[in-house]
């Protein structure tokens, strides 16, 4: 090496315009995905909503504090309509929401976390252990983990109590949070696991170049980057994941009427009849909502994984 | 004349090169006659070879076919490869021909444009890329004025290819015989056992046991699979057969037998033949001439024994100092310095120009265009402008670049 | 087909089979909170019912080996219990009950999904661009968005309230007598009709859209440049050489995604009142009846994975390179 060695701040310097340049050209690079686009449009506004519902709806309208008579048809007064119990189903949407998009959150955190920790976990030490670890992944994909979620839900609900709450949140709706997380993370862990080993044979590649870097060090500047990238994409499609999987538990009633997600919306509009009353207001708003939200996260997540993660040609 | 101390190749060349001179001198007198229109010279022999040659095809020639027309004649072809940032001027006014039984070699860099030039004779590029200008006459017979639909007589049935990489150019899934038999059964209207008997029959020429036809490509040896993709080549018994770098996959005792193998198919079966490859070793083995590409243009074209024995074009030349030779003594191999230029803004003037150690000025500015020699050699370089006798115009290059070791 | 690679996976599938078991056992017997607890809150029991069940089970023996063993035992014999519900009937009774109608409904839903799904999949990769191949992957990334009640209750809604063309639950008419069998199967398969087109949509996005992103990627393959190089038609090269590699990962995630079917499966159940286990899990459910969800969950899983076994030896028949 001939060129004369950066200062410390020199290269910290340099790094940072490094990152900035990284950073715009991916964000030129999405907004031109007009379906990526669409869907952080989509998200966007639904994130709105979600943060603040009251402020635009009011709060949330109970049994006790609804505006009108059960089942009206959309008019001006109600612009989604009124459900079985009179309750405004624009205000009823909104409040949705903030409840989905929570549950969605936590639960793509904590099976991002798992499957993360198990797959860098498994991928880094390798031998008897991935061995072991990859089985119990394996029989988790294959298993119909929504059959475990239903039976293991009322099983922690009842083990916890149904008074429990956090974050306002309440004991019924984090047990689904739970169950979504603990039946799901085998994907994201085989996926993860898979970069980590190919990362890791670079990685002692590179150990021969590096010099006086310790682990940890070559942990954070080489493995975390490159598998960060995965995770972003694969978190997003988790979310999706997440809120499909949710708004099914709900609707088959393991949601709670009082914080009602769109799913339990369904699931009170299934038990009351609507479909059978023609009451399309009851369904077509949550449910278009559901559509919107999941297919948004889609779209990002495609766009997102295409971008981040490009498949050379032929690759095989 | 020679600019480079004695650079003999492999020991076939040597006999080629004798040859050549002799045939060179004879057709001298001769050549001075051909008409000017052909892009090459024939030989006086090469009318009595295409008739036995034509004589010898199972199938009859095309019906638009001239049966006095010569094999295969480019003329001025040019492709483009349209990118999202730029245009691609991969082939640039290339010309050459084929007469029947010949075997041309097309040898250049990474990247120089063999490969399109081959894959644009049957229009078989990706849906970016356009042949531009030029035509390919096979039989007299346009091919570049063909659509899609019509294009397809012509693939396989008269001209056919060998990809490189059996492994990936087989399809992985079916049956080598069935591969072998399907464009006689689709092309040809063989009945299915008919087809699949000469499919065994084939795979019998090319030497691997009848009994394998049943095998999927990944049961079969690196060269076999490159034997398996010359019998299928075969099946419709063509006029052509383009080879692109089937070859270079393999090792080197197994490329000898492959290169062996279709030396013998072209004396027992009359094939001529194009082939592609950067390993002039190869070339000097098989071919009767070799033309020599660099980036998407002509930059010199001969019989082989020519090429190798007294080349013109200093890319040529170095070209040849790159390659290590078995009889001569110990020297350093020579590199050529810098890259193959983008093709999106080729240099002006002449494409090698940049990289030339004997360029004058009129290279940056002018297009060298191609002057005909007696010997039959093509060349494109301003060293011999047009009317030049063979002496280049400036300082050869072994004084230039300090020469050999 | 190799001997040694249907042995492989079928010991695979048997362990997956026992680890099933064995979480059936550890769920039910040792849950903190143990089974009495779960049995107490239950309101559907009577005091008797409690004692017989405990005593039943052995519920008061050691959890190690003992009821660990008995389980087993009990399990390989066919006897899952008896529902919490339907008080005395063994849970391996009201299982079967359900079972015919849900393998109709998946079963043929699932068939036409492939079917229609991959066909549409492939058209619209071999032909990228151009409107079809637009519409198309947006409708399969829409219906791909949309859980199956989703999909379930606006077809009520519009063909079965409102136009009347069709039943809007059940499997029959309630409380119908048939003249023929040839009356009762119409009925059966008039009331057939929307919960098969709900499943079949839910599955058919996904599947189009796996077949369309792998025909994509196997166009670029070299051996569809040697065809087109053959001269062969367009129409041969997508159907004799694109299509079957192009099909063998798909047939891969199809296996992995019989899972999620499932789930789908119950809730399209739910929206049409389709008497199969799909009601059954979600009534239990609500009555927290163990016996019958730990059954269905046993079922299901086996049956899942006896279906991913079948899908692998597809695959060994599609695949000529894992025969060896």
């Amino acid at each position: 090496m001939t060129a004369p060695a950066l200062t410390r701040r020199e290269l910290r310097g340099a790094r940072m315009r490094l990152r900035v340049r990284n950073v715009r050209d991916f964000v030129r690079r999405f907004a031109r995905r007009t379906d990526g686009v669409f869907g952080v449009l989509v998200l966007l506004f639904f994130g709105i909503l979600a943060l603040a519902p009251s402020v635009f709806v009011g709060p949330l309208e109970t049994v006790t504090t609804a505006t009108g008579q059960s089942f009206e048809p959309p008019s001006p007064a109600h612009l989604f309509g009124t459900d079985h119990l009179g309750r405004d189903m624009l205000n009823l949407t909104v409040h949705g929401a903030r409840i989905s998009m929570f549950i969605g959150l936590l639960a793509t955190v904590i099976t991002i976390l798992l499957g993360a920790v198990v797959g860098i976990a498994s991928g880094f030490i390798g031998g008897r252990w991935d061995s072991v670890m990859m089985r119990i992944t394996d029989f988790f994909l294959v298993i119909p983990t929504f059959v475990l979620a239903i039976i293991l839900a009322p099983i922690i609900l009842d083990l916890v109590g149904t008074g429990a709450e956090l974050f306002g949140i309440r004991a019924t709706l984090l047990v689904i949070v739970v169950v979504i997380g603990l039946t799901s993370w085998a994907a994201t862990a085989r996926i993860i696991r898979s970069q980590t080993l190919s990362v890791r044979e670079r990685m002692f590649v590179d150990r021969a170049r590096v010099i006086g870097g310790g682990g940890p060090h070559i942990m954070r500047r080489h493995i975390l980057p490159n598998v960060v990238n995965l995770i972003v994409a694969n978190t997003v499609l988790t979310f999706a994941g997440a809120i499909f999987t949710e708004t099914t538990l709900s609707f088959i009633g393991l949601g709670d009427p009082f914080q009602p997600s769109w799913g339990q919306l369904l699931n009170a509009a299934q038990s009351s009849g609507a479909p059978g009353l023609g009451a399309w207001w009851c369904i077509v708003p949550p449910a278009a909502c559901v559509v919107l939200v999941i297919l948004a996260f889609t779209l990002v997540g495609n766009a997102l994984d295409d971008i981040l993660n490009p498949k050379q040609a032929g690759r095989r | 004349m020679t600019l480079l101390p004695d650079p003999r190749h492999l020991g076939r060349a040597e006999a080629e090169k004798t040859r050549a001179l002799e045939d060179a001198d004879a057709a001298a007198e001769a050549a001075l006659e051909a008409p000017a229109a052909a892009a090459g010279l024939e030989l006086p022999g090469a009318g009595l070879a295409r008739a036995a040659g034509r004589g010898r095809r199972q199938w009859p020639l095309p019906k638009q076919a001239d049966p006095d027309a010569p094999l295969l004649v480019v003329e001025g072809l040019s492709t483009h490869f349209r990118l999202g940032n730029g245009v691609v001027h991969a082939v640039d006014d290339v010309s050459f021909t084929l007469d029947d039984g010949e075997a041309l070699g097309i040898a250049g860099e990474s990247g120089c444009g063999k490969t399109t030039t081959a894959l644009s004779l049957l229009k078989l590029l990706p849906s970016n890329a356009d042949v531009v200008a030029g035509s390919v006459r096979l039989f007299g017979i346009d091919l570049r004025q063909k659509s899609e639909q019509a294009m397809r007589r012509y693939r396989w049935r008269e001209i056919s290819v060998i990809f490189q990489g059996a492994m990936n150019a087989l399809n992985p899934v079916r049956r080598v015989g069935d591969q072998i038999a399907e464009p006689m059964i689709e092309r040809l209207g063989m009945s299915p056992s008919a087809a699949a008997t000469r499919a065994r029959e084939l795979l019998e020429l090319v030497g691997i046991p009848k009994a394998r036809a049943k095998a999927h490509p990944h049961e079969l040896s690196g060269g076999m699979r490159q034997r398996a993709m010359i019998a299928m080549a075969l099946a419709c018994d063509p006029a052509i057969i383009i080879g692109d770098e089937p070859t270079t996959a393999l090792d080197v005792m197994v490329q000898a037998q492959i290169l062996e193998l279709l030396e013998d198919l072209r004396a027992k079966l009359g094939l001529s033949l194009i082939l592609i490859t950067h390993d002039l070793s190869v070339l000097a083995e098989t071919c009767d001439r070799v033309m020599i590409m660099y980036a998407g243009k002509v930059a010199e074209e001969g019989p082989v024994g020519r090429i190798f024995g007294s080349p013109r074009h200093p890319y040529t030349q170095m070209l040849l100092r790159a390659f290590p030779d078995v009889h001569a003594g110990r020297r350093d191999l020579g590199t050529i310095p810098g890259t193959p230029p983008d093709l999106r803004t080729p240099p002006p003037g002449c494409r090698f120009h940049p990289r030339c150690p004997v360029a004058m000025d009129v290279c940056r500015v002018e297009v060298p265009p191609e002057v005909r020699f007696d010997d039959r050699v093509r060349v494109a370089c301003h060293l011999y402008p047009p009317g030049s006798d063979g002496t280049p115009r400036a300082l050869p290059i072994a004084a230039a670049a300090g020469g050999p070791s | 087909m190799s001997l040694r690679y249907l042995s492989r996976q079928s010991l695979q599938a048997l362990f997956t089979i026992v680890m099933i078991v064995l979480l059936n056992f550890v769920l039910f017997r040792m849950m903190p909170g143990s089974p009495e607890r779960i049995l107490f809150r239950n309101p559907n029991l009577t005091q008797e019912a409690l004692a017989a069940i405990r005593e039943r089970w052995g519920l008061d023996q050691p959890l190690f080996p003992d009821q660990f063993f008995a389980y087993i035992v009990a399990t390989l014999q066919g006897d899952l219990g008896d529902s919490y519900k339907f008080i005395g009937q063994p849970v391996i009774e009201v299982i079967s009950e359900r079972f015919w109608p849900t393998m109709i409904l998946l079963g043929l839903g699932e068939m036409i999904a492939v079917v229609v799904g991959l066909a549409l999949g492939s058209y619209t990769g071999w032909r990228r661009g151009g409107l079809v191949d637009r519409v198309g992957n947006g409708f399969s990334l829409v219906f791909y968005s949309m859980p199956y009640f989703v999909i379930g209750m606006p077809l009520i809604i519009i063909f079965a309230t409102g136009l009347g063309w069709f039943p809007t639950s059940g499997m029959f008419t309630l409380g119908a007598t048939y003249d023929s069998f040839l009356d009762q199967l119409l009925d059966f398969l008039h009331h057939l009709v929307l919960p098969l087109i709900t499943v079949s949509i839910g599955l058919i996005g996904g599947y189009s859209i796996l077949m369309r992103s792998s025909i994509v990627e196997t166009r670029s393959e070299d051996y569809i440049g040697t065809a087109r190089a053959k001269g062969l038609t367009d129409a041969r090269i997508l159907r004799h050489h694109a299509f079957p590699n192009a099909l063998l990962p798909v047939v891969t995630l199809i296996a992995i995604n019989l899972g999620y079917v499932v789930a789908g499966a119950i809730t399209a159940e739910v929206v049409f009142n389709w008497p199969g286990l799909g009601t059954l899990t979600v009534d239990a459910l609500n009555a927290r009846d163990y016996p019958v969800l730990q059954g269905v969950f046993l079922f299901l899983g086996i049956s899942v994975v006896l279906a991913n076994l079948a899908a692998d030896v597809v695959y060994g028949f599609l695949d000529p390179r894992v025969r060896r």
